[in-house]
């Protein structure tokens, strides 16, 4: 049996320590167990955890792998990755998603997209290694992003198996039926040859030396007054600060020549109250707030609303200010 | 009827007084339904929220409202609203507020708390006559924690806590019943899919004063399984086979009337086929026993509503 | 002025009458229920100008209690034990709102089994909660506390609601002289309720206890409410002594009794220190240099005054009318966080549980517990807590015990024959 020195002095060894980024909806808590189970089914000390908030579909979510050869002490979310796995380009620029949060010279960052790997390094500044994985061919049965990028990670970090991959995917994704199960695996295995060029290219981070780590710069809280000290907002309607426009993957655009100002059916309809009465009885889109649900198009009476997918809609995905 | 400001879709509001940017589900069926309710009782409410998805839309720093709003816990918001009404009464009674800062107190509750937990809070509250308005979005499940069943979950259908072949197993609660047996002042169902009926009936419900309860069908992508685009579709489907009754009750009449009847009703399994929580009712294989329980159920509502 | 006798109940409706309460949600429960009552009767005579409500439960009475303190009203309820529990998940959530109010709570012993009489764990339950706690000694403290608890639970650095608690029976029930201040007198000490930023109108909406997700804002409003709690102490003080000033009585945070030159104290809160004071009395009479050191503040923790009360004393007995299961006394295990290390701290603090569901505490077992604290002291040797308990209390419970069990074994015999 290993004493508590035995554990303590061969811990925090060096981890691999990988972070998911993506929306909810697209398989990025099953994306990371899978590759959790792959590690530990190649023999690794494991501790994965999605993270919750209020996270709605489409909405930004992480999740959060650690592996290693001893017992991993350390817990919570992964500040500072070794790699960065994004499951959706869209996240990107959407600061509260903190997909850059930490990324170092030595961080192999991998996204699910379109961008190539160039134009995301000249974009970001970037010096470490990035690669890119594009998308699956959009289809309806297709499975999330999730278990291609959970494939692509396993061949990125060089230590799973093909074998173990499949084994972990067929475990974490059995819940949801037999097809689900083909379709993540055979989408897990084309992402993990696919990276075959950039195998191994993710390295376990070294643990900390506490020498070199910055003053943790305590303050001391000063006692405030209850107006700014209890959680109470005095200001209306401030949650239009909150771009949740940037959930979208596809948006509604209005073609004026079919629309027959029909009274306010898409505006009644749309359940976030992004769509109003604009110029000359037409309906106007808050495109800040709009969430893609389309609603809208399929209310609308005479099909004046058509979705446009935000990779090839025309304009900014926010009104400009 | 021509008592209504809402004749025709035109007469609803076009521009929405709820601010957008919050955490609801893209295509939440709860959500189009509030901001019909805020856009007809206005700025000068006090919301009072128990514990649900809507608690998540005021997170600190941001809130959609243009009015006031008090987050309490899951069971009692029916005490808070009890609190907040009898204090601003003492206000303006004792000439401490001017009467224009008065505010309507409204209770804001999922199924979750208004099925279950919170029905004592809101059974004393109808003893004591409060004058409060009670909107209940129904998505029939504790939606915020994963969709698990509710009271409020329908006969057959699946959740996170009952994956059994056959769904849950009996029948849903009736609150709008419920509610009627406490002898309030206005109990009334209704629906986003249809907003010129929840906008009349959010307007009636303001007019009257004691306790009053709307109880609004929530389709919700999330829990049931669809596409969040299908969610009118969805709405409308439950109204139009007979699953989600629109109806009221006012104390002053004591009778049931139905605002809005399909003749003849769509089979309920239009309506089943088209959610992902019914889909172990179609697949592998058709469950032809509860299939036939389910319209049966709702036959017999119908015919018992004459 | 007037002096009346006054049952600790009647005294805390006093209290609330005096301050001019708007409101009171209520719920009855043994052994509280004549404070609603008397309020109410008040109420109809036209002689308070308040609302009372009766609520469905203690956990809807507390919600509403801060609902109406958070729309700008002053705010007044009580409860006890069991009914302080259940509305436990509210006690906690209100006191985050910022919106001050007074709950009297008096204290009575927790089930299981289900008792009526009196102790002090159910309040202790409370003490992590941000609400502050203020324990009286007699009904004419209660009434005062309630007094005092609005002037520094309002007072905008502070803004907390606070519990001022009595005990069951020996306070609620039984009636003492209380001189009652006349409303000129309160009038100049506590002023009419200011709401503040934290109100409801339609001028100024507001979202109030909104949800945080976030670590660092969610800490920042849990340690500010900390801040406030922590920061009462100062306001206390200055409340109590413009309530000097104002009703001629001190009630200091912390009340030290012949403690100058004690080389023993007792340490305990509540009703149990005017038998206390006498125990010290008994034992100054036969030389021993006793004293009694009792806390009428418990939250915020009066740390610094209690230390500077037993400094230089060698030996603290303390009494506990509470018990954290599997750990022992509430009292004890915050005086001795407070003290270690403090300079002149006493050498021994020894624990003493008793008093539980309104168990007396005798004179014989304050003289027992006095000798035994100083031998520890002077030997360095502190002995395990103990719980005070009587062969002749275990003797009555094997009756008991005999008769619960008896009555199964002779219907067995019977079934037998």
């Amino acid at each position: 049996m290993a004493s508590l020195v035995d554990l303590l002095g061969a811990s925090a060894g060096n981890v691999f320590r990988i972070r998911f980024h993506g929306r909810g909806g697209q398989g990025i808590k099953l994306g990371a167990r899978a590759l959790g189970s792959a590690f530990f089914a190649e023999g690794f000390e494991v501790q994965d955890a999605p993270r919750y908030g209020a996270e709605r579909r489409g909405a930004p979510i992480a999740a959060y792998v650690r592996a290693g050869r001893a017992p991993i002490h350390e817990r919570g979310p992964i500040r500072e990755a070794d790699l960065v796995v994004v499951a959706d380009e869209s996240l990107i620029p959407v600061a509260t998603a903190g997909v850059l949060e930490g990324i170092a010279p030595a961080s192999v960052l991998l996204v699910n997209g379109l961008t190539s790997a160039e134009t995301w390094r000249e974009r970001l500044r970037l010096r470490g290694p990035i690669a890119t994985l594009p998308p699956a061919p959009a289809s309806a049965g297709a499975p999330p992003a999730g278990s291609a990028c959970a494939g692509a990670a396993a061949r990125l970090v060089g230590a799973i198996s093909r074998a173990a991959l499949e084994g972990a995917l067929r475990e974490e994704v059995a819940p949801l039926g037999a097809r689900a199960v083909e379709a993540s695996v055979a989408l897990a295995l084309h992402a993990f040859d696919l990276m075959a060029p950039h195998a191994g290219s993710v390295v376990e981070g070294e643990a900390p030396r506490l020498a070199a780590l910055p003053s943790p710069n305590w303050i001391d809280l000063p006692r405030e007054l209850p107006d700014v000290a209890a959680p109470d907002v005095f200001a209306s309607a401030t949650s239009v600060e909150v771009r949740t426009g940037l959930w979208r993957t596809a948006r509604p655009v209005l073609d004026p020549d079919r629309c027959h100002r029909c009274s306010w059916i898409c505006s009644s309809f749309c359940p976030d109250g992004a769509i109003s009465a604009g110029a000359e009885g037409l309906p106007a889109f808050d495109y800040d707030h709009c969430k893609g649900c389309l609603v809208c198009v399929a209310v609308c009476p005479s099909h004046a609303i058509r979705a446009v997918a935000e990779a090839d809609a025309e304009g900014p995905r926010e009104a400009a200010r | 009827m021509s008592e209504t400001r809402f004749q025709r879709m035109n007469d609803l509001p076009s521009t929405h007084l709820l601010g957008g940017g919050t955490a609801m589900c893209a295509g939440c069926g709860g959500l189009q339904a509030l901001q019909l309710v805020y856009d007809v009782l206005g700025a000068k409410t006090l919301f009072v929220n128990a514990a649900g998805c809507m608690t998540l839309l005021s997170i600190y720093p941001f809130t959609p409202f243009r009015g006031s709003w008090l987050y309490t816990a899951m069971a009692c918001a029916p005490a808070g609203a009890q609190g907040a009404r009898d204090a601003l009464d003492l206000l303006v009674a004792k000439g401490r507020m001017p009467k224009q800062e008065d505010l309507s107190v409204v209770v804001l509750a999922g199924d979750g708390a208004s099925y279950g937990m919170g029905l004592s809070s809101t059974s004393a509250a109808i003893d004591r006559g409060l004058d409060f308005l009670y909107v209940c979005y129904d998505n029939e499940g504790y939606g915020n924690t994963g969709q698990q069943a509710s009271p409020a979950t329908p006969p057959g259908a699946r959740t996170a806590t009952d994956g059994s072949a056959s769904g849950v197993a009996r029948p849903k609660k009736d609150l709008f019943g419920l509610w009627v047996a406490n002898r309030p002042t206005y109990v009334a169902t209704a629906s986003g899919a249809e907003p010129l009926d929840l906008a009349r009936k959010v307007e009636k419900a303001a007019s009257l004063r004691g306790p009053r309860l709307l109880l609004v069908h929530a389709p919700c992508p999330t829990g049931w399984g669809f596409e969040p685009a299908e969610m009118a579709e969805i709405g409308r489907l439950a109204v139009a086979s007979g699953v989600w009754p629109l109806k009221e009750w006012e104390r002053d009449t004591g009778r049931v009337i139905h605002t809005k009847v399909r003749r003849p009703r769509l089979p309920v399994e239009e309506y089943l086929s088209r959610q992902g929580r019914f889909r172990h009712l179609f697949e592998p294989a058709r469950n032809e026993p509860v299939l036939a329980d389910i319209q049966s159920g709702v036959d017999a509502y119908w015919d018992a509503a004459g | 002025m007037s002096r009346r006798l006054l049952t600790g109940n009647a005294a805390a409706a006093w209290g609330a009458r005096l301050a001019r309460i708007d409101y009171a949600p209520a719920f009855p429960i043994t052994p509280q229920t004549e404070i609603l009552e008397a309020l109410g009767g008040w109420i109809e005579a036209g002689e308070l100008d308040a609302k009372l409500v009766l609520l469905e439960s203690e956990h809807s009475m507390i919600a509403a209690a801060g609902a109406a303190a958070a729309t700008g009203v002053r705010v007044f309820t009580a409860t006890s034990s069991q009914g302080l529990l259940y509305g436990m998940e509210m006690v906690f959530t209100v006191s985050g709102w910022r919106a001050p109010f007074v709950l009297v709570n008096v204290s009575r012993g927790l089930a299981t089994p289900i008792t009526l009489e009196p102790d002090h764990t159910d309040v202790l339950a409370a003490r992590d909660s941000g609400f502050l706690q203020i324990h009286c000694a007699t009904s004419q403290e209660v009434l005062d506390s309630v007094l005092l608890a609005y002037r520094f639970g309002e007072d905008p650095r502070v803004r907390l609601p606070v519990i001022v608690n009595l005990d069951g029976f020996h306070l609620s029930f039984t009636r003492e002289p209380v001189e009652i201040p006349t409303p000129e007198a309160v009038d100049a000490f506590l002023p009419p309720f200011d709401a503040g930023a934290v109100r409801f109108r339609a001028s100024h909406p507001v979202s109030q206890a909104v949800a945080v997700l976030g670590s660092g804002p969610y800490s920042y409003f849990r340690y500010e409410t900390h801040l406030a709690a922590q920061g009462a102490l100062c306001v206390y003080d200055e409340a109590a002594a413009a309530f000097a000033r104002a009703c001629g009585r001190e009630w200091p945070a912390v009340e030290a009794y012949r403690c100058d030159d004690a080389e023993l104290a007792f340490f305990l809160i509540g009703s149990l220190a005017t038998r206390a004071r006498d125990a010290v009395d008994r034992l100054r009479e036969a030389g021993v240099r006793a004293g009694l050191v009792r806390p009428r503040l418990l939250r915020p923790y009066p740390a610094a005054a209690i230390a500077r009360a037993l400094e230089g004393v060698l030996a603290v007995a303390v009494v506990d009318q509470n018990l954290s299961m599997g750990k022992g006394g509430v009292l004890h295990a915050e005086l001795a966080s407070a003290l270690w290390g403090a300079p002149g701290a006493p050498r021994a603090l020894v624990s003493f549980i008793g008093g539980l569901g309104g168990r007396s505490v005798t004179l014989e077992e304050f003289r027992e517990m006095a000798e035994i604290a100083l031998r520890a002291g002077r030997e360095g040797r502190t002995p395990p807590p103990r719980l005070l308990y009587t062969a002749e209390e275990l003797r009555e419970v094997r009756k008991l015990q005999a008769i619960a069990h008896g009555e199964r074994a002779a219907l067995a015999t019977e079934g037998r024959s």
